[in-house]
This record gives C-alpha cells, structure tokens and sequence, in this order.
C-alpha cells in the first residue's frame, strides 16, 4: 500500500517536473543579433553570443521586483534582441516552500551587435 | 588600433555542420571603438592595415588565409585548412558624400552605399531602411554577410532582378601587405566614386570591366573583399500570396516565365485586369507525393506606403530538433520511411497555403531558424529545361533515393559575373534542401548522390550550373569546365594578373584546388588589369 502511494507520488511528481518545466522567448524584430564565431552550440542560440543566468535570487519583504542588468563584454551594445524565461518544477517549489524569499532564476538572453 | 585574437583550433564547421574540417588558427578582428576614433573612413583604413598585418603573417608562415562571414556556405567553399579569418565584427558603413560620385556616373547618390564586408543583410537592410532605401533583392533569409554574399552569388527569386552581386558596382579588395595592394575596383563603363574619394581610402583606383565582372563572384579567391559598394533603391512592399495551383500550370509558368496569360491572383491585374509580373515566383515540389498541384508563393511590388499589416506572426514554432534527429536516424536504416515522414512534415516544411502577406523586403525575408545538420543541392538551368530538369532530378532521387529532403524552383535573372551561376537570361534554380543524414548500405551519401544528379544532367546535354555555396561532388571530372567552359579560364586568367604567385596561393583552399580554379594561367596579356 505505501510503495503504491509512494509511486503515484512519484509520478505525479515526474508529471508535475514536465509541465510545470517550460520556457518562453521573446525574440525583436529589429536589430541584428550579436555573433558568436566561437559557438559550437546546436540549438537556437548557435552562432549568437548568449548570456545566461541561472541563479537563486533572495527577496525580503520589502523586494518586490528584480531587475538584470544587460552589459558588459558579451553584450557590448547593450541592447537586446531576445530573452527567454525558463521556469521549472524545482523554482516553483522553492518559491513555494521559502515564501517567496528565494526565487530562481533561469533566464537566457542575446544582446543586439554593436552598430559601428 | 584595430585588433585580432588569434585560437589555436583543430577544426571548424559550417552552420549546419557540413564538416567538421581541420584548422590552425582562427582569426577574429574586432575595430577600434568609434569614441576612440570617431571617423569611418579612419577606422576602415585602420581595419585594412590590421588585415594586411593578417595577411603578412600568413605568407611568413607559408600558410592560407580565408575570410570568412556567417559560415551559412554549405560547400566547403569557405574552409581554409590553415588560417580562417572570421569578418563578423567589421560591420562599419561609409556615408558617400555627394562629390564622392563622379559626374559621368550612371547611379545617383542617393542609393549608393558602402558598406565593410561583415555586414549581413539584416544590418544592411535596417541601415538602408533608415534612408528609406532598400536592396533590390536577397536570399530567402538574412544572416549572411555582404562579402559572403557575393562572393558565392546568394539569389532569391526576383526573376526579373537578378541576384545579390549584381547590384554591387564598387568592391574593395586587400589582395596582399604592401600598400599597392590595396584595390578599388568598378566597371569602366559604369563608373560611381570619384578618384579623390578612393584616394581617401589608400586604394589604387582599377576601372576595367572584365576585372570586375571576374572579382564579383571570387569564391574568396580574389584577395580579402574590405569593402563593396552596393546600388538600392526606393523602399517598396512586396504582396506575398501562397497558392495550390494546377502542376501543369506551375511547371509551364516555369518553362515560358509568361504572366500575362493566366490569372494567378484575381486582384493582381492591371486596371484593364491583364495579370501583373511577380516579382517573385517560387514552386514547392514534395516528389513524394503525387499531388495534382503545386505550392506556388508569388510576390508582387508595390510602392511603400504606411500603414500596413504587421507582417511578423506573433508566435513562431519550430520542428523540434531531437525528432528531426530521430527521424533521420530512422530514415538511415529504412529509408522507404522517408517519404512518410515528409508528408508527415510537409505542413511545418511548406508555407501554409493561402497564407498572405505584405511587407518591406527585410520582413519578408526576415532570421531563418537553425533547423540542425542540413543540406542543399541547388542547380542553375536555362528557365526554358525547367519541367524536364525537375523531372529528371526527381526521378533521380526517387530512383537512388529516397532523399530526406524536398525541391523547390526559384528563377533569377542572368548577370554579368564571370563566375557567376546564375548564366542563363533567366535561371531556374533547382533546389533540394532536407536534413543531413550519413551514408548506410540503404542509403547512398551526399556526395553519391549529387554525382548521380550531375550524370544524369550531363547525360541529357543539360546546361547546367551549381550554387557555389551548397553541397554537391565538387571534384566530378570535367565540372567546371562542363558548367563554364571559356569563362573558367577567363576568371583564372584574371586572378592570375591581380594575384602574386605566393598571395595567389595564401588565398586559394582545397575547394579551389578540387575544382582546379587555383590553377594559374601561363600567358597573361600584361595590360590584362589596367584601369580603363
Ligand atoms: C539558412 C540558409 C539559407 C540560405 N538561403 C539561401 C538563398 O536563399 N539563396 C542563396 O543563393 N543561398 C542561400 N544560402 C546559401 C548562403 O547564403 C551562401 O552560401 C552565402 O555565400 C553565405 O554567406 P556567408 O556570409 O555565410 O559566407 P560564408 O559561407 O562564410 O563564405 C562564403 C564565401 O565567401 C567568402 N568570403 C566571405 N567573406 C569574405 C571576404 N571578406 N573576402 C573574401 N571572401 C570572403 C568565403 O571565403 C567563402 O568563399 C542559404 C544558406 C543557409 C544556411
């Protein structure tokens, strides 16, 4: 009876990992992507100079928003040309069983190349 | 200072991994920041003595050197198995004043350009719209770089415009480290920028139109292209319509290239309802089925006016690419399942049918998804073989096949490049584009493949010429001499005459010589390259 329940468990939580795991990107229009002539990535992101974050960020009461920063050597222009969002079971929990004090992050973004 | 990082490598790839190839050293030049030094014309001359230095080291070491631009060329046309140099970040425009444009010349100011070698069509695009200006035709998408362009002959399907390389009418060359070999060169019969203004560009000044007709289309073998000069024109909106029509219909639309005849869309007719010329025609053929009609998508011009629909669908999708792996892997070991899985497919491969649009250049050929390893087999033919080519290679691949892969026909106008493989008053280029897939005691390879589709032309008498930049068995005997025959040998003779022996060999690559085109020529007349 318990190693039943403990696998229906187990599959709701194997279940809730899928769905609850997705992302979402949000491409421009305009502007041209920054390359990246050392990518050996083979997905959306091959040839682009991506960023990436994947960090746990920690809240108090009084935080009510985050922001990021796009800068720096990678993206030398700093405007962008796309960011996508990843959220997965384990942020969800962690939002969930620390109240909201500690939210993960998981955020890809591609800056636009320097005009010159 | 204009600056290089040079990595030690052991190989690189194309975009869609049509090697891996071996390497030495790759080679990323990045400009001096423009708070620094503020002029383009400084910074640009600044980036010819930074490749010129690239070059010198290249010929101390006894070594090739190649330039390089999005790496989307499928052949290994853009491979150098020693130095490759990566032009991605050389992306300045140089305003052209209004005295910098001779007085006998054909263009007018306004939509002339000049723009460095590692721009691609988008920023091109974008930077010309800020003028209200647009280029008179692309590829089917936008990533690639103005010198890649070029230098392979990149088309789209403007059958009455043309491809890329033939709206260029200035091109910069760095043919080697002394200053002398800092070039500029134009057509003697259409000239555009004014001596003074090249000057200002530490370039000697070569006017000579079979020069420049032979650098146009150089497959990266001319030197090192800095720069070109492009002609635009007007922004204007392209009515794109996609429609299932009657294969008889397509295939004779093909073979003759007459509108005028049948009305393809009720409301693109003329005020006394005479059907108007597309702009674009193009045909999809899935030869795996055996469908009554054709995808066709035809585009219409229309004279820029705001405001129009947002062109761009909000949400895009892609195929998801483990499966197309997963496919593949099947397909390799039962290719009789390949016909299957493209019918399965044809929906996210073909544009939905009577799907319309209308927008500027830039957004109808807007950012091409990365769809992993693919290929592309692309044949130019004289628009009037159109039907009995398409029968003939299909057949081929049906015999031979299946390939994981479908046809498509674009048709362009003829140009004035030597090289240039769009030869034919009109060319239809045939095409068949899939995913790669590797060689089993099924299924043939590529390279087998495409030799079968070059016999089988040949054994027709078809004249026939290959996309420089897309797979195909480049050393089948007698290739280029078939495709060209006199011109190949009128392009090596130019490059003879530009290039010194060991420069001609810094810039040559295994491509060249696998299709002998890095042979030199013993006898050149010595005024051969002499401005005109
Ligand atoms: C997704 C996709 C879509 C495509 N669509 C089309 C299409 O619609 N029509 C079409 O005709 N082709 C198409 N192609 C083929 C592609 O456009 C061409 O092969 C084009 O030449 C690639 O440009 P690139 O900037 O990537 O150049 P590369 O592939 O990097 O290089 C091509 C050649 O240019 C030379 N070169 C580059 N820069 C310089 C320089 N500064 N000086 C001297 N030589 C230089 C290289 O040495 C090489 O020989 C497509 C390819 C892909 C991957």
């Amino acid at each position: 009876m318990r190693k039943t329940t403990f696998s229906i468990l187990f599959i709701i939580v194997v279940l809730l990992c899928f769905t609850s795991c997705y992302s979402v990107r949000i491409v421009s229009s305009q502007g041209t992507v920054n390359p990246d002539p050392m990518s050996e990535r083979a997905d959306f992101y091959r040839d682009k100079m991506i960023i990436e974050l994947d960090t746990v960020v920690k809240a108090s009461a009084f935080t009510d928003e985050v922001s990021f920063i796009a800068s720096g050597t990678r993206c030398k222009s700093g405007k962008l040309h796309s960011v996508e969002y990843k959220n997965s079971f384990g942020a969800s929990l962690l939002y969930l069983v620390t109240f909201g004090s500690r939210r993960k992050v998981k955020i890809k973004y591609v800056c636009l190349k320097t005009e010159n | 200072m204009a600056h290089t990082t040079t990595y030690a490598k052991t190989s690189w790839d194309t975009l869609h991994n049509n090697g891996p190839f071996p390497l030495k050293y790759l080679q990323i030049t990045e400009l001096e920041s423009n708070s620094t030094l503020p002029n383009a014309i400084a910074r640009y001359n600044d980036a010819t003595l930074e490749i010129q230095q690239l070059i010198q080291q290249a010929l101390a070491h006894n070594q090739g050197f190649r330039a390089y631009g999005s790496r989307w060329s499928m052949s290994s046309i853009a491979h150098q198995k020693d130095r490759l140099h990566y032009n991605g970040y050389m992306n300045l425009d140089i305003p052209i004043p209004v005295d910098a444009v001779r007085s006998d010349s054909p263009y007018q100011v306004e939509n002339l350009f000049f723009f460095q070698c590692g721009n691609t069509i988008k920023e091109i695009s974008q930077k010309l719209s800020q003028s209200g200006k647009s280029l008179k035709t692309s590829g089917a998408s936008n990533g690639q770089t103005i010198a890649g362009c070029i230098s392979t002959g990149v088309h789209g399907s403007a059958l009455d415009v043309g491809a890329i390389q033939d709206y260029v009418v200035g091109i910069q060359l760095i043919t080697g480290p002394k200053a002398k070999d800092v070039l500029y060169l134009e057509r003697h019969t259409k000239p555009a920028l004014t001596s003074a203004f090249v000057h200002q560009l530490n370039a000697t000044v070569i006017r000579n139109d079979e020069l420049f007709n032979a650098a146009l289309v150089s497959l990266g073998s001319f030197g090192f292209i800095h720069g070109v000069v492009i002609e635009a024109e007007d922004r204007f909106l392209l009515h794109r319509y996609v429609r299932k029509v009657d294969k008889q219909l397509a295939l004779s639309l093909a073979d003759t290239m007459d509108f005028s005849s049948q009305v393809l869309i009720p409301e693109a007719v003329d005020r006394n309802g005479k059907p108007l010329r597309p702009y674009h025609y193009k045909v999809f053929i899935n030869q795996y089925v055996n469908d009554p009609q054709y995808v066709i998508e035809v585009m219409y011009k229309k004279p820029y006016v705001t405001p129009y629909p947002d062109p761009f669908t909000i949400i895009n999708k892609s195929l998801y690419r483990d499966l197309i792996h997963l496919l593949i892997k099947i397909s390799e070991k039962y290719p009789k399942t390949i016909p299957w899985f493209i019918k399965k497919l044809e929906k996210q491969i073909l544009p939905d049918v009577n799907e319309e649009t209308l927008g500027t250049l830039y957004e109808t050929f807007w950012d091409a998804p990365y769809q992993g390893p693919a290929f592309a087999c692309s044949f130019g033919v004289d628009h009037k073989d159109s039907s009995k080519v398409l029968e003939l290679l299909t057949k081929t691949t049906l015999q031979e096949g299946p390939i994981p892969g479908i046809f498509a026909m674009r048709f362009v106008k003829g140009g004035k490049a030597t090289l240039g493989f769009t030869k034919f008053p009109i060319t239809c280029v045939i095409e068949i584009d899939g995913v790669l897939w590797q060689k089993t005691n099924k299924l043939i390879s590529l390279k087998e493949y495409s030799n079968k589709m070059i016999t089988v032309l040949q054994q027709h008498n078809i004249d026939f010429t290959l996309h420089w930049g897309k797979n195909a068995d480049w050393s089948y005997p007698g290739l280029i001499n078939y495709m060209y025959s006199a011109k190949a040998e009128e392009w090596k003779k130019f490059r003879t005459a530009l290039l010194r022996p060991e420069l001609a060999r810094v810039f040559s690559n295994h491509f060249l010589e696998s299709t002998k085109l890095s042979d030199s020529v013993s006898v050149v007349p010595q005024d051969l390259i002499v401005s005109l």
